[in-house]
């Protein structure tokens, strides 16, 4: 996980972005506990209302469940509703792309040969 | 955020001074979290602490540990409050002629939760003693100001507490001590699951932001700002805009600074929308930040 201390994005929303994409990927599977919050704030060198705060964020959107006295409960998820937010989330990326390239004066096309060059790079490695 | 327990409350709280007033109708020391108290030096910092630690008894008021002894409980004989809190002082409270070794020995007779390995191995570890055969035999009066608080610290880190209170910590320290101090509060909170909390003064804010969960700031004897630090980000908005714009934002601000070039200040977040129309960036403060502008707007007096 890596955090940002100067970054537009609260730390808490960057704890909490974190979490979901490693639901998403099924590193965090449903049953499982998330780490605990003292001891996530220990290791990410962060307080502990941060985390908490990250953790509650998770909980307000149906990720996970607060347990009294055990923790925060990895829940069966809609992956698809998990899925559509990843999608909104390229769609917003490939936007702004579109607007620096028409800044700077690219066609349509050397648009597609950098994003598919890119592409083939993130493939290689 | 509400707090649910406490590890120290307080009402009512008085010492009158000669040409100083403690004044603290309210104190809340979350249970499992590292609180600051922060404010300008006479702004009754260390009364305060010295009256949580017990060392001060001249008050009036009531105190209540982890909601269920009071102060007058705490001077008992058998109160568990006495093992319970380890306090760490600026001036230190050791004897000059003591050596290390000798306060590992008093604390070992003053403290059943004293674990004189664990003080040894943080005595190595924190560089109080160097190695060797006379290890431990170096006499308080020839240590630093920055070893003496480090030798405070392994005094009370070595005992079993649920709350550490500490007075200015940070300062004597040097960069690399201060965060070691930092791991050491996170590791005492992370150790303690949430039962474990922290109380330290600070005027090092900035260095010690990244483990206060809750801040309380003081100014001339009285509380004038108190809240989970996040809760205080979502509070307070920093703005910055453009010179002209700038006596047009001073309404809406609660502080302002103005440089040749043009404004800076924090908003209230409710106060948000009477910005409107002025061309402003926002950001999120740092508790620094904030510290530094309710401090100014509380100072009083026509102080700075």
């Amino acid at each position: 996980m890596k955090i940002m201390q100067n970054s537009d994005t609260p730390i808490y929303m960057q704890i909490a972005e974190q979490m979901k994409t490693e639901i998403l990927e099924g590193k965090l599977k449903p049953g499982e506990y998330l780490p605990s919050i003292r001891g996530l704030a220990k290791e990410l060198r962060i307080s502990v209302i941060t985390t908490m705060k990250a953790y509650e964020q998770l909980e307000s959107e149906g990720l996970v469940t607060a347990i009294q006295g055990k923790g925060f409960l990895v829940n069966d998820q809609n992956m698809g509703m998990l899925k559509e937010q990843h999608l909104r989330k390229v769609e917003e990326y490939l936007q702004a792309a579109i607007q620096s390239a028409r800044v700077a004066g690219m066609t349509k096309e050397e648009l597609e040969a950098m994003l598919h060059t890119l592409i083939m790079l993130q493939e290689q490695e | 955020m509400e707090i649910e327990k406490t590890a120290i409350r307080a009402a009512k709280l008085e010492k009158k001074f000669k040409n100083f007033n403690l004044n603290i109708q309210k104190l809340e020391i979350p249970q499992g979290f590292a609180t600051a108290l922060i404010g300008k030096n006479g702004a009754g910092k260390t009364t305060l602490m010295n009256i949580l630690a017990g060392i001060r008894l001249d008050y009036k008021g009531e105190i209540t540990f982890f909601e269920k002894w009071n102060d007058q409980d705490r001077e008992k004989k058998d109160c568990p409050v006495r093992e319970m809190v380890g306090y760490t002082g600026t001036s230190g409270y050791f004897l000059p002629q003591w050596t290390v070794a000798d306060v590992g020995e008093v604390s070992e007779l003053l403290f059943e939760g004293f674990d004189r390995k664990r003080f040894d191995a943080l005595c190595r570890e924190l560089k109080i003693v160097g190695g060797g055969s006379n290890e431990g035999q170096k006499k308080i009066s020839e240590l630093s100001d920055g070893t003496r608080t480090k030798l405070m610290l392994a005094g009370v880190l070595a005992r079993e507490t649920d709350l550490l209170l500490m007075d200015e910590p940070a300062s004597p320290l040097d960069p690399l001590m201060r965060d070691r101090l930092c791991e050491m509060i996170q590791e005492y909170l992370a150790a303690g699951n949430g039962e474990k909390s922290v109380f330290f003064s600070t005027h090092n804010v900035s260095d010690m932001e990244n483990v206060t969960d809750y801040a309380i700031i003081m100014s001339r004897g009285r509380i004038v700002e108190r809240g989970f630090v996040e809760d205080l980000k979502n509070k307070y908005v920093l703005v910055k805009g453009e010179k002209e714009d700038a006596s047009k934002a001073r309404p809406a601000l609660y502080s302002m600074q103005e440089s040749r070039y043009g404004f800076e200040g924090l908003c209230l977040n409710e106060n948000l929308e009477k910005l409107a129309g002025i061309d402003v960036t926002k950001e999120i403060p740092s508790l620094y930040q904030i510290s530094v502008a309710v401090m100014r707007k509380n100072a009083g007096g026509g102080e700075k």
